[in-house]
């Protein structure tokens, strides 16, 4: 169920980026998306992770969930936060936390700290609720111990790819990804908070590529006709734009290469 | 943990075609407190903590991520009985109680007489401050052939 993608030439200008499994990260990958999320940890303005976290649940509570709107409205948001991060970090993209083969939380985002003893912005020990002015210690993931079925789920997610209507997938995805959400604990069990905690992305990510593999089983299979002109909050996003991960300039990749072409690659140095 | 059984739900195993899929649906749940875990028997009302899933009877699971306890204002959390005014175009209130499909094929072919009885046991998160059964409005048995 992976996409292989092999990239080879010098990138041009509008070329996909590429999530891939924190599993796959080198550890220069992980570092880079540590200082995406530190860098937007510190902002505490409408470009910040508060901010973005605040879209979610507290305090803007703009998310959708058990609505026609699950996917299209966390896709949205996933790709508004991504380009945030980009524009702190030029390049980082947003791993995918793969919970149908891995029975634990990936290492990248429970480690103390990274290679160089500074504390893992990754794993969340408190938050602040966007404007709140009021960091809170947040309570420990508990990883496991609520009483939803164990990982991996690989098992569940083959029988969701197996529908063959939008709904009837994104209802059996989303009942896969509440359980993940109570299976992990800690503010990630609470709609409120989830978004505080950095592992909802990765968990997202993967929801969202599970839709990307399941649309290209099931070309056509659309969302009901009439929500697709509808604006999602809070960017205006419709339904009908996110219908298509390569226009909104991602796409998921199981391995990547690149090596250097003929020519300078559009904003490479000199040397 | 706790637990509350349905009347009987008629289940149509007089059709001449059997059915192909059948679906539990929970309606208008309600998902103001905090998040919990339901296990759905069918036909075992003395289902409890120690039943587990490998029982014929078992029938589902969900879990319901749910929005905590209310931080806002008095009356922050009160879902509007409807539109403010006709032109209100706005989306539902985020605490607008959702419906909850459970697929039960499977456990629905094992029974052999012609109703069921739904037990739900409803487990609490860790940290919750609350141990309450599922707060919805209907269940649903559909079948599809």
């Amino acid at each position: 169920m992976t996409v292989q993608i092999v990239v080879r030439g010098a990138p041009a200008v509008g070329t996909l980026q590429m999530r891939r499994s924190v599993e796959k990260l080198l550890p220069g990958d992980l570092a880079v998306l540590r200082q995406a999320f530190s860098q937007a940890m510190s902002l505490t303005d409408n470009r910040g992770f508060g901010y973005f976290a605040g879209w979610h649940g507290r305090p803007f509570d703009w998310c959708q969930h058990h609505t026609s709107l699950f996917l299209p409205w966390h896709r949205s948001y996933l790709y508004y936060f991504e380009l945030s991060l980009q524009a702190l970090v030029p390049g980082v993209t947003l791993p995918w936390w793969d919970w149908t083969t891995s029975a634990t939380i990936p290492a990248g985002y429970t480690d103390a700290t990274d290679a160089d003893g500074n504390s893992n912005p990754l794993l969340v020990t408190e938050y602040t609720v966007y404007q709140s002015g009021k960091t809170r210690k947040a309570p420990p993931r508990t990883p496991g111990q609520n009483p939803v079925p164990p990982l991996p789920y690989g098992d569940r997610l083959a029988a969701a790819m197996q529908d063959s209507s939008f709904a009837d997938f994104q209802s059996a995805l989303e009942g896969i990804h509440d359980d993940v959400h109570v299976w992990v604990g800690g503010i990630m069990q609470d709609i409120e908070l989830a978004a505080y905690d950095p592992l909802f992305y990765a968990h997202h990510v993967m929801i969202d590529r599970c839709w990307r593999l399941w649309q290209t089983q099931n070309p056509g299979a659309i969302p009901d006709p009439s929500l697709l002109d509808l604006a999602l909050q809070p960017n205006g996003m419709t339904v009908r734009q996110t219908l298509d991960v390569t226009r909104l300039g991602y796409d998921y990749a199981g391995t990547i290469d690149q090596v250097p072409g003929t020519v300078a690659a559009p904003g490479a140095g000199a040397g | 943990m706790q637990r509350w059984t349905s009347q009987p739900l008629k289940v149509p195993l007089e059709l001449a075609v059997p059915f192909v899929r059948a679906d539990l649906e929970v309606e208008g749940v309600e998902h103001d407190g905090p998040s919990s875990y339901v296990m759905l028997y069918f036909n075992l009302p003395d289902a409890d903590e120690h039943t587990g899933r490998d029982v014929p009877q078992f029938a589902g699971a969900f879990s319901l991520f749910a929005h905590g306890s209310c931080w806002g204002d008095p009356g922050h959390c009160e879902v509007p009985s409807g539109p403010v005014t006709a032109f209100d175009r706005r989306p539902p209130h985020p605490l607008t109680p959702i419906n909850i499909t459970v697929r039960v094929t499977d456990a629905l072919r094992k029974v052999t007489n012609g109703d069921v009885t739904v037990t739900m046991l409803t487990f609490p998160v860790l940290g919750s401050d609350r141990d309450e059964s599922l707060r919805f409005s209907r269940l649903t048995l559909l079948t599809y052939d």
